[in-house]
């Protein structure tokens, strides 16, 4: 068999279009599901084991169901409760939704890192707690925040491949619709793969430069010998 | 219409025998993967330079695309080649592939938490580099990362999900077929959802016990 790429060229347009959509849909689930981890990741630190319960429940759930699944959920469960909406806009809410999950783990584990006097300090001299976590407890957390965000983010820029299952005309669902006029999988794909390897050293980048912007944290340093680099390294040694 | 409780309980028997399938898949990527993920960690681990370059292709590839995309690949590109695999083979390649960099990931991380005395105690003693790789570095190496394997392992059975797209009859498929005559996709979809957070939590928290396990035999 042989490669051609000369097949697609009636098709870039549809695959552009579809990688534009996978890029909206992707920052329109970080912003809803970063600001609904950051409620859920303060609720679960919320004095009291009711709050602690519900933010468990809402993590615990999400976190060990199939995106896809999630997917239809919402979908189906939409209409059951009288909300119609666009397929496109159904699959932005439960990527925000699936993320969401993870954000508040990682907002919180942040929160948790700082030493609890902190806080407490900003209390004692009559801070109000939004007023101690918003001036005192976030900006210390911001630099822990970004690797872990990133992560999830091009996870979930990664998982937002499955909104083709329920028609959100996105980068997938464009493959495989080029991929049924064109028959030539091997073409469609590897473009389709190159374009999500794109947007996920994109989205890579966005985030180095944001670390470096909030100071990034220091990898240990690890000492080690030549004879243990042989079996406990898998990078060359830089002489 | 209401949430109907009974038509949920009526349809949960045939999804937890669709489970099965889930399960049983979700088991052999995981053996495939521990195997083929320490095979790639042990070579990368040789260092050499052409041959980790290329790794280090694959690595980002597999990272940097959707699993979905990886499936659609092993189902449809494949068999272009001449490879003719069932939806199933083609499947748990493809996730199999998938979470074998992750666990020679994981790997990675893991081998720089082992004391280098070890090493410079086992090559002082004249071990053959496979014995201090089966009887030194990996039996360690595979209790630190027992935390990272659980929570790959439920990756991989979320990830058995996404073969329902590749005509793989599993939880979800039979939910869809069953909901295509009942009418009834909502209950029918939180059937499925339960029978995968069902499976993950008791995953999740025989993970923990080995866990507890392990940290009590170091002791």
């Amino acid at each position: 068999m042989h490669f051609d790429p000369a097949i697609l060229v009636d098709y870039w347009p549809l695959l552009l279009q579809g990688a534009w959509l996978t890029l909206q849909v992707s920052v329109a689930a970080l912003l809803l599901g970063y600001a609904a981890g950051i409620a859920v990741a303060l609720i679960a630190l919320t004095p009291g084991w009711l709050p602690r319960l519900v933010a468990g429940f809402y993590v615990e759930i999400l976190r060990n169901i199939p995106f896809i699944i999630i997917l239809f959920v919402v979908y189906y469960g939409l209409p059951f409760w009288g909300i119609r909406l666009p397929a496109t806009l159904v699959g932005t809410v439960a990527l925000a939704l699936f993320a969401s999950a993870y954000y508040a783990e990682i907002v919180r584990a942040a929160i948790l890192a700082l030493p609890r006097g902190q806080f407490e300090s900003a209390r004692a001299i009559g801070m109000s707690p939004a007023n101690a976590m918003w001036h005192v407890v976030a900006p210390q957390i911001l630099r822990a925040l970004v690797p872990p965000s990133t992560n999830m983010t091009l996870t979930m820029m990664k998982e937002s491949a499955v909104l083709s299952s329920i028609t959100v005309p996105e980068l997938t669902y464009q493959s495989l619709v080029v991929q049924g006029n064109t028959f030539a999988p091997f073409e469609v794909f590897a473009a389709v793969a190159s374009i999500y390897w794109l947007i996920a050293a994109a989205i890579a980048e966005a985030s180095r430069r944001l670390e470096r912007r909030v100071g990034a944290v220091q990898a240990e340093a690890v000492s080690r010998n030549r004879i243990a680099d042989r079996y406990l390294s898998l990078v060359a040694r830089r002489t | 219409m209401g949430f109907k409780l009974d038509y949920l309980l009526s349809i949960l028997p045939r999804l937890i025998s669709a489970a099965a399938v889930n399960l049983r898949l979700a088991v052999i990527i995981m053996l495939l993967a521990l195997v083929l993920g320490t095979a790639l960690t042990i070579v990368r681990s040789r260092k050499i330079a052409a041959v980790n370059a290329c790794i280090a292709v694959v690595i980002s590839f597999v990272r940097g695309t959707p699993l979905l995309i990886q499936i659609f690949i092993a189902y449809y590109v494949l068999p272009a080649v001449g490879l003719d695999l069932s939806p199933e083979v083609a499947g748990v390649s493809a996730i199999a592939f998938n979470s074998m960099v992750f666990v020679s990931e994981s790997m990675r991380g893991g081998l720089a938490t082992i004391d280098a005395g070890q090493i410079e105690a086992s090559t002082a003693l004249g071990l053959p580099p496979h014995a201090i790789w089966l009887k030194v570095v990996l039996p360690q190496l595979f209790r630190r990362i027992v935390p990272v394997l659980i929570n790959e392992a439920t990756i991989v059975v979320k990830g058995t999900a996404l073969l329902s797209v590749i005509t793989v009859v599993d939880v979800l498929r039979t939910s869809q077929q069953i909901a295509s005559s009942s009418y009834r996709p909502f209950e029918t979809m939180i059937g499925s959802a339960l029978v995968f957070l069902v499976i993950n939590l008791a995953i999740s928290l025989s993970g923990r016990l080995a866990e507890r396990r392990f940290a009590a035999a170091r002791a």
